[in-house]
């Protein structure tokens, strides 16, 4: 029998070895120096070094690989699974920092314990067809397709086009897992061996008029308008073509909100299990059903899974809890109309908030064209009377957003510990802070809240 | 608002389709202008197939993707004759990004195969090699007023002004019309055409103002808008200043 660990099987060779160490090196003078988290660049060493790493590190787990990719939702479904996997006994590997790029992958595949049975890897949309081709996934699980870093990637099409390229390269054999309640993703999947996953329409949710936050509304066949049956976040949910025979079918994972409180969490049925999860928001029942229906194809039985489900805890940056001047606060990450909009729902719905900040900044991770934020719900904050904080790079054009949403800011502040201490002054005793935040705003609230003596970032990954 | 019934009316042209930048703030922004002078306002979408209400004061019309681009195209080229009567009856005609290439004359595609515009302004769109992305600062003239624009560029075309048109902006930082002339958007008549984003009124207020004043300058008679409290815009253009391309 062999027993050499599955790790080195794929990668003996002394090109590696040597490729590993350097990468390794430069990782650690990176977190040492402070130049940053370390994640990406030891990648870009290693596949300089040691060419065709990725294909032979990946195609060495014995159990495969998964490929979770898809506007949003990405790193919590990955993460999900990863949880659903290791309550199961499988070792799973992962880039659990989010660093999603080649080189963030190539990073996570190095750092991967020998040991490790299978990788479950989030992979950016831009990237995806040539790790799918790298990596022979055994399953492809799509989240959805929504507006994203516009000037990077130009149009929701585009990134609709890399999920089908990536299916298409997928090899023979692999599952796709996509979101059958996302009209233009799931006209591309059906054309594969596809299992779905939805969330059954919401109570009271419109299928009238066009929603701020939603993609344009046409036919993924034909162009005509949809009619929507129900919908539960933007354009997702049960539609049909208006002209043609196109319309999109229930799906097999399909999820019922059962109850919800706020931001710490909902009640979901999926399948016959009830799932209490820990995370709020309709978006995490999506990620729920998602990974669900990914484990169910791996072979995990779904009442393990379920059970695994309500373990879960959230990652980097998808809802962390902080304190910051004597007040309990929430950290959301906020990327595009359709999420900030769950998240704005959450945030208003959950009597303990007293003021928010809204940090956006504009460099190429957040998107450099910041004109999104118009179509962001923020009316709803307006209309929820909450102290709001403009902040980030692009405060001052937060503060007009806010102005035009119905209530004008309660401070205007780029830096992130000024703008906490204008909300926690706005907050009222015992009252907590929400802060809705871009990718590296996020990332410069952290560093406030790291370094601060008055703060506090909870470990709650 | 106020009792005075109606006298504005604003249309968002394909609101459902042409709305991948924030066009939405546009039509917020010459609403809520309005609104806060004490004119009473109604905002219409009008989707495919569905006729201008009567009575339209100012018509804005966004950008999209290239697909749903396509979408539109055919029944706004059926309503062509419908939005050439409005502007000659001195509704406002509002394009941005993909809009403003429809407005013009034509657009000719990467393959060279000619797509008709509504030729409301004379300015002729070429897909050009590489797409003009970045922050755009630019000086505008409209109806002898002269204010800063600020906002972002995001397109592949390359669009010339013929003779009818005249530039809405020059451009101090950005590439504006095509990366030649340093032009940016194109004024005919009452029909304005822009590339930028932000979205560009609630970005630039005195542009909005414009804009309402020449659909609103038979109820004004001469009389100057009312001053509205603009600070916090005034804020983000001094931050914009200093932004990096």
């Amino acid at each position: 029998m062999d027993r050499t660990p599955a790790a080195d099987r794929g990668t003996s060779s002394a090109r590696d070895r040597v490729a590993r160490g350097a990468a390794r090196a430069t990782g650690a003078i990176l977190r040492r120096t402070g130049a940053g988290g370390g994640s990406a660049l030891p990648g870009t060493v290693l596949e300089r070094l040691s060419p065709g790493f990725v294909e032979r590190r990946a195609a060495a787990f014995g159990d495969g690989v998964v490929i979770v990719s898809g506007t949003n939702g990405k790193t919590t479904t990955a993460s999900m699974l990863r949880t659903i996997l290791r309550a199961s006994g499988i070792q799973t590997a992962g880039n659990e920092s989010g660093s999603n790029l080649r080189r963030g992958v190539a990073s996570a595949l190095m750092e991967a314990p020998a040991t490790a049975r299978m990788a479950v890897l989030e992979v950016d949309e831009a990237a995806l067809p040539a790790l799918v081709r790298a990596m022979r996934p055994r399953a492809l699980v799509l989240t959805n397709v929504f507006r994203d870093q516009l000037d990077r990637y130009w149009e929701t099409e585009t990134i609709a086009r890399h999920l089908a390229d990536a299916m298409d390269a997928a090899p023979a054999g692999c599952r796709v897992i996509a979101n059958a309640d996302d009209p233009l993703l799931w006209h591309r999947a059906r054309e594969h061996d596809v299992v779905g996953f939805g969330v059954a329409s919401l109570v009271g949710a419109a299928a009238t008029g066009s929603r701020a936050d939603a993609e344009p509304e046409a036919c993924p066949r034909c162009g005509e308008t949809l009619s929507y049956a129900g919908r539960t976040i933007a354009h997702l949910g049960r539609a049909r073509c208006t002209a043609c025979s196109w319309a999109s079918v229930a799906p097999e994972y399909e999820a019922t909100v059962v109850s919800s409180s706020g931001m710490s969490g909902i009640v979901v049925k999926i399948r016959g299990h009830t799932i209490h999860l820990g995370i709020g928001g309709v978006h995490n029942a999506y990620n729920a059903a998602a990974a669900l229906a990914a484990a169910a194809v791996l072979g995990v039985s779904e009442e393990r899974a379920a059970k695994a489900l309500e373990e879960f805890r959230p990652r980097f940056g998808r809802s962390e809890e902080f304190s910051a001047e004597g007040h309990a606060g929430w950290l959301f990450l906020m990327k595009n109309p359709a999420g900030a909009g769950v998240v704005i729902r959450e945030v208003t719905e959950d009597e303990r908030v007293g003021a928010v900040v809204v940090a956006v900044s504009d460099q190429i991770a957040d998107g450099r064209d910041i004109s999104w934020i118009w179509d962001v719900d923020f009316e709803r904050l307006g209309a929820a009377g909450l102290p709001t904080v403009a902040s980030g790079r692009r405060a001052a054009d937060v503060a007009v957003r806010l102005k035009y949403a119905g209530e004008s800011p309660v401070g205007v502040d780029p830096e992130p510990r000024g703008a906490l201490r204008t909300a926690a002054s706005a907050a009222g005793q015992g009252r907590s802070i929400a802060v809705l935040a871009t990718y590296t705003a996020m990332l410069d609230v952290r560093r406030a809240l790291t370094h601060s003596r008055r703060a506090r970032l909870e470990d709650v990954g | 608002m106020s009792g005075r019934g109606c006298d504005l009316v604003v249309v968002h042209l394909y609101a459902d389709l042409l709305r991948t930048y924030g066009d939405r703030g546009n039509v917020l922004a010459l609403a809520r202008r309005a609104e806060w002078r004490g004119f009473g306002v109604r905002v219409c979408e009008v989707g495919r197939g569905e006729p201008l209400p009567p009575k339209t004061d100012i018509v804005l019309m966004g950008g999209g993707t290239d697909r749903v681009q396509e979408i539109v195209g055919e029944d706004l080229l059926s309503r062509g004759g419908e939005l050439l009567e409005a502007a000659a009856a001195g509704a406002v005609v509002i394009g941005i990004c993909g809009g403003y290439q429809f407005l013009g004359r034509r657009y000719v595609d990467a393959r060279g195969a000619v797509i008709e515009g509504l030729g409301i302004l004379d300015v002729e769109t070429i897909a050009g090699e590489g797409r003009i992305v970045g922050n755009v600062r630019a000086e505008a003239t409209l109806r002898d007023e002269r204010f800063e624009l600020i906002g972002f560029e995001n397109h592949g075309g390359r669009t010339r002004l013929g003779p009818d048109a005249r530039p809405l902006a020059t451009v101090p930082q950005g590439q504006g019309n095509n990366g030649g002339d340093r032009t940016e958007g194109a004024v005919q008549g009452t029909a304005v055409g822009t590339y930028l984003h932000g979205p560009v009124l609630p970005a630039n207020p005195r542009f909005a103002d414009e804009l309402l004043r020449m659909a609103l300058a038979e109820r004004l008679g001469g009389e100057p808008l009312a001053p509205l409290d603009d600070a916090l815009e005034e804020a983000a253009h001094s931050a914009a200043r200093s932004r990096r391309r």
